[in-house]
């Protein structure tokens, strides 16, 4: 009883701590543990450790322990994207809570893994707030030999860690047309002088002329997957797959050939608009297109997601290298979607698409006119703590000139209070069941025994998917790692096989596709055939031969 | 009185030589000792073997006890079977930190049917530490760098080679079980020694539609016929039976992947590169040798041994990273790889991806372009050792083999063919090579080879950098500033940091530092002649330099307040080792 109220009181204190209402990892542990404890369908386990030594939680939502065709949720591999964390605990709820959820479970299995990067939890909810991507690990940012010696400062004592403009004549930014607010890069095509510097908030601790630059941010596991890792790059860490989290998440997708496809609630998407086929970069040796047929695939979820699911107007968020959704397809051989889950609502940016007026948005303007409409949103729903507004401060390395600290509170931009997120997961959870739905199902003909002669039968059995998409992927074809679709005949004692494969392996079957298997077999009696793979599960037929 | 001390203390220190003269073990106890090997080792060993994991083991535990300030043991890790991978650090422990020392990585058997580069390993430590008293170039060696020898990185592959039955090509791999023929089962079908010899040798059967005939010369030999000729037998494969029954024979043996395709350098997926598992470390033993080559940043050098055919092989692996390979690093290479062609009759300095074939993610990039490593491979052994000549047949289509075994083994390398009643095949004939015939060398040649290669390492490893601060200048200024000038050279050919290095900061740059004076301003001088500098406006005191190339010098220059003769000069570098000098000390000579 005593321990139930000091448990109350210290889940209470963690929240008003954080000053978030997200879940932090104690909370985020202890919620799992709540869903196991209610539901008889929900088992939660660890898969690895971070580097800072906490627990990868695996959710199984699950009603056998006999492995069912599976879909993989993963969240929260870049620290920055807090709000995908959010989003898959909402959905775990919201399946729970879902009536048809044992039937769902009658035939697939969904597993979550809600934050892959826990150690980057720490830093949304810390005391200075900053933006990390990264895990635990000590890193030397700038690659000079020297770890965090330059961190930021929080020079006006907000708490927060933003920026600094520094009025300049080296400056190349100046305040935005639409938003004083904002800084935009000067455009000397239109007559615009550059009037500020934009650094991060701090001192040039070590006096080498770069502000900020390594305060052991971490390892962005999001940067260290195998599929085009960038080596050297900030965060990518020291080589590729070096992280325990970057190899855990693999080890579990791996070894687990039932797993039909991966959703990352992440930075990135491929789910609004599907990857599109290039003939030349799908066919060189390193693969760097989908491959035709998953392609297709990906046009059919991605229809799923737009006009079925009705989420709409989602920002392009291209692929970055060496991140998980991109590893789960060409080196996994899973089908693999990534979508942020959530982001600022379409009427805003029109409206000041149209303020903007003709201005076509170029590279550099795509982001303000984001910021911008965030800006607008957040006035629009009286959201405070979102901005800290430019204020002049005193800045040691630029003593004589006019210095100011402001622009986003970390994490703002990407990451929105709770309460907007669950309309979104609602969403994403009928899109999700539209998935299931959708998923490969194995059926076959009736098998046709033809009694040859005396004790010889031809048996013959015909094999379709009748689902909406393909068994597995067709790059899974390439890679070994991946079950393939068998088709097996087991024979009692006194049978033996005159003509045929004891097993029939094949390429994915697409959807709507069929194959036909004969064999000739000697002795009378019954014979099992199974055929199907791991992602869509193995249908077993009972003949007798008489 | 005080010449009684002196003399006491000289004999004293005489005593204390000679004691580690006999403690060296330098005397002839019996005959004569031949040059070029240790007269009588403290560890006895025969080079002419090769060792198990349990030999292996007690080898390293007799070498640090033998040679406590020479030899240090430790186990990196632990195998997929839980046996520890050892390391010997070797050095003179009283002369220097080794931390501070440029070190030299070597390892063998990553592929462990290639039993040699874990018996050249061995010998290379045993060498060394025998011979530290005896040999003056070794003795400096040792004073000067670290060597981090990693016997086996694959020692369970090793003890299953050797003590179970294998082919000279099997057990390469690891032990970690997998579905090879994606039919969801493991292991399902694996060889079998269908005579219960320990080796799997060939299976054949009379055929009257074979293409095969037995050789007239080497009965042990087939050769496939050409043209009309009629041959008399079919080659069924390795010996083996179909196990599960799926019509497939030997389809699923024990852990086929490559460990050397586990390393975390342009590392792809199977069906780009043949043998790569879920990602660059999936394996426990690579995923040990890359945390302790990370943490040993001082690890210049790096030697990894293979077998088969005669090569020293440099990177890369794949032909898009030919452009991270400058002329200067080419150079350093040359000048090892060409001296290696001398050092080793028969064998050939070649580009890993050019001459032998393309590799992605193995060990040797890893160690030479994530880590900025000058690496090479060696594969040892090759066709030219049996007669000491070119072969004019391919690499593995001849019968030389044949010939070497009928006159130098006297028939001791094959099995001789049998029959045998195959559940599959009916009555069949079983016959071949021995699994440590072909690709291991043959006793009596074993260390030879070994001290061939050791010396060419020896040499790569000699010529890691080594700074000196050859020269210290002042000069007064104006009032009471001071100008310190310092000259460093890397005396050896191996650049502190390659191109690559530099260009990626792999690993941190030179720091040339001036300690124990009030510094107002720090450079780099250009060219002193022609007053060109560049200064170093933050931490002037420490003059980062990214890198000194082989046989190069930088100048760097202080300009401090009052008399710096009680300044030292501190050069630190990752590769290229510690060394300091006293201003004073400097000026004076």
């Amino acid at each position: 009883m005593n321990k139930r109220i000091l448990f109350l009181l210290l889940f209470s204190f963690a929240l008003t701590y954080g000053q978030s209402d997200y879940l932090n990892y104690e909370s985020l542990s202890k919620k799992l543990k709540e869903f196991e404890s209610k539901s008889k369908f929900c088992k939660v386990k660890s898969i690895g450790k971070s580097s800072g030594g906490k627990d990868l939680w695996l959710v199984t939502l699950s009603e056998s322990t006999k492995p069912k065709p599976a879909l993989l949720i993963t969240a929260g591999i870049d620290g920055k994207h807090q709000v995908g964390t959010q989003m898959a605990v909402q959905l775990i709820d919201q399946l729970l809570k879902s009536e048809n959820l044992s039937k769902l479970l009658s035939e697939k299995t969904l597993y979550f893994v809600p934050s892959v990067n826990p150690d980057a939890m720490d830093a949304f909810f810390g005391k200075l707030k900053m933006e990390k991507s990264g895990n635990a690990t000590k890193t030397d940012d700038d690659r000079d030999g020297q770890i965090g010696e330059d961190p930021f400062e929080d020079m006006n004592n907000d708490g927060l860690i933003t920026q600094i403009r520094i009025e300049d004549v080296s400056g190349t930014y100046i305040e935005s047309p639409d938003d004083p607010r904002l800084l935009v890069k000067a455009d000397p095509t239109k007559n615009q002088i550059g009037k500020y510097l934009v650094l991060s908030e701090g001192f040039d601790n070590d006096k080498d002329g770069n502000f900020n630059e390594d305060f052991s941010e971490g390892v962005n596991i999001d940067k260290n997957f195998t599929f085009d890792h960038p080596v050297f790059e900030k965060g990518s860490g020291v080589y590729v797959a070096s992280e325990p989290e970057t190899r855990a998440l693999l080890d579990f997708l791996y070894l687990n050939q039932n797993i039909y496809a991966v959703f990352t609630f992440g930075m990135h998407n491929n789910l609004s608009e599907a990857p599109k086929y290039d003939s030349k970069m799908a066919s060189s040796r390193i693969i760097k297109s989908w491959l035709e047929k998953d392609v297709k695939t990906g046009e059919l979820v991605s229809s799923l997601y737009t006009e079925k699911a009705k989420i709409k107007d989602a920002p392009k968020s291209p692929m970055t290298k060496g991140n998980f959704a991109q590893t789960a397809y060409y080196h996994a051989g899973r089908l693999s979607f990534s979508t942020p889950g959530w982001w600022i609502p379409k009427e805003e940016v029109k409206k000041d698409s149209s303020q903007v007026k003709f201005e076509k948005p170029k590279k550099d303007s795509v982001e303000p006119n984001q910021e911008l409409a965030y800006l607008n949103w957040a006035t629009k729903e009286n959201l405070t703590n979102v901005f800290v507004n430019w204020t002049p401060v005193k800045h040691p390395d630029f003593p004589n000139q006019k210095a100011e600290v402001g622009g986003f509170v970390p994490y703002a931009l990407n990451n929105p209070p709770a309460k907007y997120l669950e309309e979104s997961t609602t969403k994403h959870k009928l899109f999700l069941e539209e998935f299931l739905a959708a998923m490969p199902k194995i059926e076959t003909t009736t098998p046709v025994v033809e009694k040859v002669q005396n004790d010889l039968y031809r048996v013959t059995v015909k094999v379709v998917n009748k689902g909406l998409l393909p068994t597995y992927t067709e790059i899974g074809d390439k890679i070994r790692f991946v079950s393939r679709m068998k088709t097996e005949v087991v024979l009692t004692k006194n049978q033996s096989i005159v003509s045929g494969r004891k097993y029939f392996l094949r390429n994915a079957m697409q959807a709507g596709e069929s194959e036909e298997y004969s064999w000739l077999i000697s002795g009378s009696g019954k014979v099992t055939i199974q055929t199907g793979c791991a992602t869509t599960g193995v249908k077993e037929l009972i003949v007798e031969l008489k | 009185m005080k010449k009684y001390i002196l003399y006491s203390l000289l004999s004293f220190s005489f005593w204390s030589v000679s004691a580690q003269k006999n403690d060296s073990a330098s005397q002839d106890l019996n005959g004569m000792r031949a040059i070029g090997s240790p007269a009588n080792p403290k560890v006895p060993m025969s080079w002419d073997r090769y060792h198990d994991y349990a030999q292996i083991t007690q080898f390293c535990k007799d070498l640090v006890k033998s040679y406590p300030n020479l030899v240090k043991m430790e186990s990196i890790g632990k195998s997929y079977e839980n046996r520890d991978i050892w390391v010997l650090t070797i050095s003179d422990f009283k002369t220097g930190k080794i931390e501070h020392k440029p070190g030299f990585y070597i390892d063998g058997g990553i592929h462990a049917n290639e039993l040699q580069g874990v018996e050249v390993s061995m010998y290379t430590a045993w060498y060394l530490a025998e011979s530290f008293q005896t040999v003056k170039f070794i003795n400096t060696l040792l004073k000067e760098k670290v060597f981090y020898i990693a016997v086996t990185i694959s020692p369970d592959s090793r003890e299953n080679f050797i003590h179970t039955p294998n082919n000279a090509n099997t057990s390469r791999s690891g032990m970690r079980a997998f579905d090879n023929d994606g039919d969801d089962l493991v292991n399902e079908d694996k060889l079998d020694d269908l005579d219960g010899d320990g080796n799997i040798v060939m299976m054949r059967r009379k055929s009257k539609t074979g293409r095969w005939k037995v050789d007239p010369k080497y009965p042990s030999r087939m050769y496939q016929v050409r043209g009309d000729e009629k041959g008399d037998y079919e080659m069924l494969g390795y010996e083996g039976i179909d196990n599960d029954k799926d019509g497939l024979v030997n389809e699923d043996n024990t852990g086929t992947y490559d460990p050397n395709r586990d390393w975390a350098w342009n590392w792809q997926p199977n069906y780009v590169q043949n043998g790569a598992l879920f990602y660059p470390g999936t394996l426990p033993e690579t995923r040990a040798v890359k945390d302790f080559v990370v943490n040993h940043p001082n690890i210049a050098g790096a030697q990894s041994y293979h077998n088969y055919g005669g090569m020293f092989l440099r990177g890369p692996g794949a032909a898009e990273d030919d452009p991270l390979f400058s002329r200067q690093d080419i150079e350093v290479y040359d000048n090892i790889g060409k001296l290696g062609e001398k050092l080793i009759p028969g064998y050939n300095y070649f580009i890993l991806h050019k001459d032998l074939y393309t590799v992605y993610g193995g060990e040797i990039d890893f160690l030479c372009l994530t880590r900025g490593i000058f690496t090479f491979s060696n594969e040892l052994m090759t066709s030219y050792k049996l007669f000491n000549q070119k072969s004019s047949w391919s690499r593995w289509d001849n019968d030389e083999f044949n010939e070497f075994d009928k006159y130098l083994l006297f028939g001791d390398g094959y099995v001789e063919w049998k029959t045998f009643v195959h559940p599959q095949f009916g009555e069949i004939e079983v016959g071949g090579s021995k699994k440590n015939y072909i690709r291991n060398h043959p006793g009596f040649m074993l260390q030879e080879d070994a001290h061939r290669n050791m010396a060419f390492t020896l040499y790569h490893a000699y010529q890691t950098p080594k700074l000196e601060i050859v020269d210290i200048k002042t000069e007064k200024l104006s009032g009471d500033l001071v100008a310190v000038t310092a000259t460093i050279m890397n005396t050896r050919i191996i650049p502190t940091h390659s191109t690559h290095d530099v260009k990626n900061k792999i690993e941190q740059p030179n720091y040339i530092t001036l300690k124990g004076s009030t510094v107002v301003v720090g450079m780099t001088v250009e060219n002193e002649d022609l007053n060109l500098f560049t200064e170093q406006k933050y931490r002037p005191e420490q003059i980062e330099v990214p890198n000194i190339s082989g046989m190069g010098s930088v100048k760097v220059r202080w300009i401090v307040k009052g008399n710096p003769s009680n300044a030292t000069v501190e050069v630190s570098s990752a590769k290229g080792g510690l060394v300091s000098e006293k201003v004073s000390e400097k000026l004076a000579k």
